[in-house]
């Protein structure tokens, strides 16, 4: 009898195993899969410029229209492609947990991992087509910025952690789910700069942790930029580290449900 | 060894709970030793193999595996489709820990498998026996103390079975073996031993026509 390998070695095997297999799925499984990952950005951002240009705003906040609203769109969408990925992990991968050694959880955090990845290179060819073209796309402080998409990053994962086990439980949940991805877009000041809503509704849109994310992104870009006075990248951070936490433990509690039918 | 420990399973339905499958089953499968399970549809054969193989996880009891366990072979699950067969079987290698040594095992599955170009098209392009073929190929590749199947010698056409019975015949020679099968030539041709699942229990039989026989018996009364 060969010795059983270590649980931490087949851990590993099994994220790399994943990752690749994930990886192909996600930029080569359909034709041009993506192709259509840079041009889902480029699409809102076009769009939205020619609505600003019909109402002739040039600038917001101090800092040009389409810088201010491609940095908010692409923080956005770290978080919401993580947020949806990472959500429809252990459904996609459900024919895999034949095989022992994959646990649902694995899916979840391959997935994180990679579509982080992914959205990382998206923001950066974006980035760079939009220096291409003359905007001033080279951040004032680069760390902020980081800083400030990685916690958005970290919110989608742990989105997707809750919603992973939330939409096995109640399958309605997965459809709740979208229909409320369209109004976030729009509270999360992805359109409208919050700078301008007046108190008190300001303090309540400030309560999504989105926001937060999307306003210190900006800042990290141009300092001279006037981002909401209550800004506070830390409320973004302790939120997303709550629904991590919270997501790991619904994992450990229903690892058995999730795997089997 | 696998030792199966007062194992109790029911699964849950669209309204509660649903029956015991199992109630209460124990016994212990040395190393090496080729065992049928016996019993009627429905009777928690199947059951019981997911819950040997891992993939499922009894309600009160537990089940311990002190060797290499396969998967359940056989099993129509454990194929990604938009991904071809040659990535399916190099993400199992992956997963098994034969990260250093994949190009040979998978010229070998390739090369069992016969499925010529199409082991480079997605999974979901395949008809079932192309499949079957792929994942019998698969179970091949590795080298298990125990392997536990599902009517898994039940594969592709006439000339592939024959191959994979062949092929099956070889690997029970040299490791363990809990299996599943309609077919008493089957269980003859592969078991030494049987075990008989009836009303949620297991019994033990040393020979497997003893087992075989009280099947039988089951039936007529």
């Amino acid at each position: 009898m060969s010795a059983p390998r270590a649980p931490l070695s087949i851990t590993l095997s099994v994220w790399k195993a994943l990752f690749l297999r994930e990886a192909l799925a996600r930029l080569f499984g359909h034709r041009a899969a993506w192709f259509w990952l840079l041009l889902e950005p480029a699409f809102h951002v076009a769009y939205l410029m020619v609505i600003f240009a019909i109402i002739s705003v040039r600038s917001i906040g101090g800092i040009d229209t389409a810088v201010w609203l491609m940095i908010g769109l692409l923080a956005f969408f770290m978080f919401r492609h993580t947020g949806t990925q990472v959500m429809n992990a252990v459904s996609a991968n459900k024919a895999l947990f034949a095989y022992r050694q994959v646990k649902p959880v694995d899916t979840v955090l391959v997935r994180s991992a990679l579509e982080g990845l992914v959205m990382t290179w998206v923001t950066m060819l974006f980035l760079l087509g939009a220096g291409l073209y003359g905007l001033e796309v080279v951040p004032a402080d680069p760390l902020a910025v980081i800083e400030a998409f990685f916690a958005m990053w970290l919110m989608g994962m742990g989105f997707g952690l809750v919603t992973s086990v939330a939409s096995e439980l109640v399958p309605e949940l997965g459809r709740v789910v979208n229909l409320i991805m369209m109004p976030l877009y729009m509270v999360s000041g992805v359109i409208v700069p919050l700078a301008i809503v007046p108190q008190p509704y300001r303090d309540w849109l400030l309560l999504n942790p989105l926001a937060h994310g999307l306003e210190a992104a900006r800042l990290g870009f141009a300092p001279h930029y006037h981002a909401v006075p209550e800004l506070s990248l830390a409320y973004l951070y302790a939120c997303a580290l709550v629904t991590i936490f919270l997501g790991l433990a619904l994992h450990r509690r229903f690892a058995i449900r999730l795997s089997t039918q | 060894m696998i030792v199966v420990d007062n194992v109790h399973k029911r699964y849950r339905t669209d309204h509660g709970p649903g029956p015991w499958v199992l109630q209460g089953v124990s016994f212990t499968i040395p190393a090496k030793l080729k065992v049928g399970l016996i019993g009627a549809n429905g009777a928690g054969k199947s059951t019981l193999l997911r819950l040997i193989g891992g993939i499922d996880h009894p309600n009160i009891g537990r089940v311990e595996r002190h060797c290499r366990v396969s998967w359940p072979m056989g099993f129509a699950g454990g194929l990604q489709g938009s991904l071809s067969g040659r990535h399916n079987a190099k993400f199992v290698c992956r997963i098994h820990g034969h990260e250093r040594d994949i190009a040979e095992r998978i010229a070998a599955i390739e090369a069992f498998a016969e499925l010529g170009e199409a082991f480079d098209e997605p999974v979901k392009t395949y008809s079932t026996g192309m499949r079957s073929r792929l994942q019998f190929a698969m179970s091949l590749a590795f080298d298990f103390d125990v392997y536990i199947s599902d009517e898994v010698t039940a594969a592709g056409d006439a000339a592939f079975r024959k191959k994979a019975l062949t092929a099956f015949k070889e690997l029970a020679d040299r490791s363990g073996l809990i299996m599943v099968s309609h077919d008493e030539g089957t269980l003859k041709n592969f078991c030494a031993t049987g075990i008989w699942i009836h009303d949620g229990q297991a019994v033990w039989f040393d020979r497997i026509d003893d087992a075989l026989k009280a099947y039988r018996e089951s039936r007529i009364t």
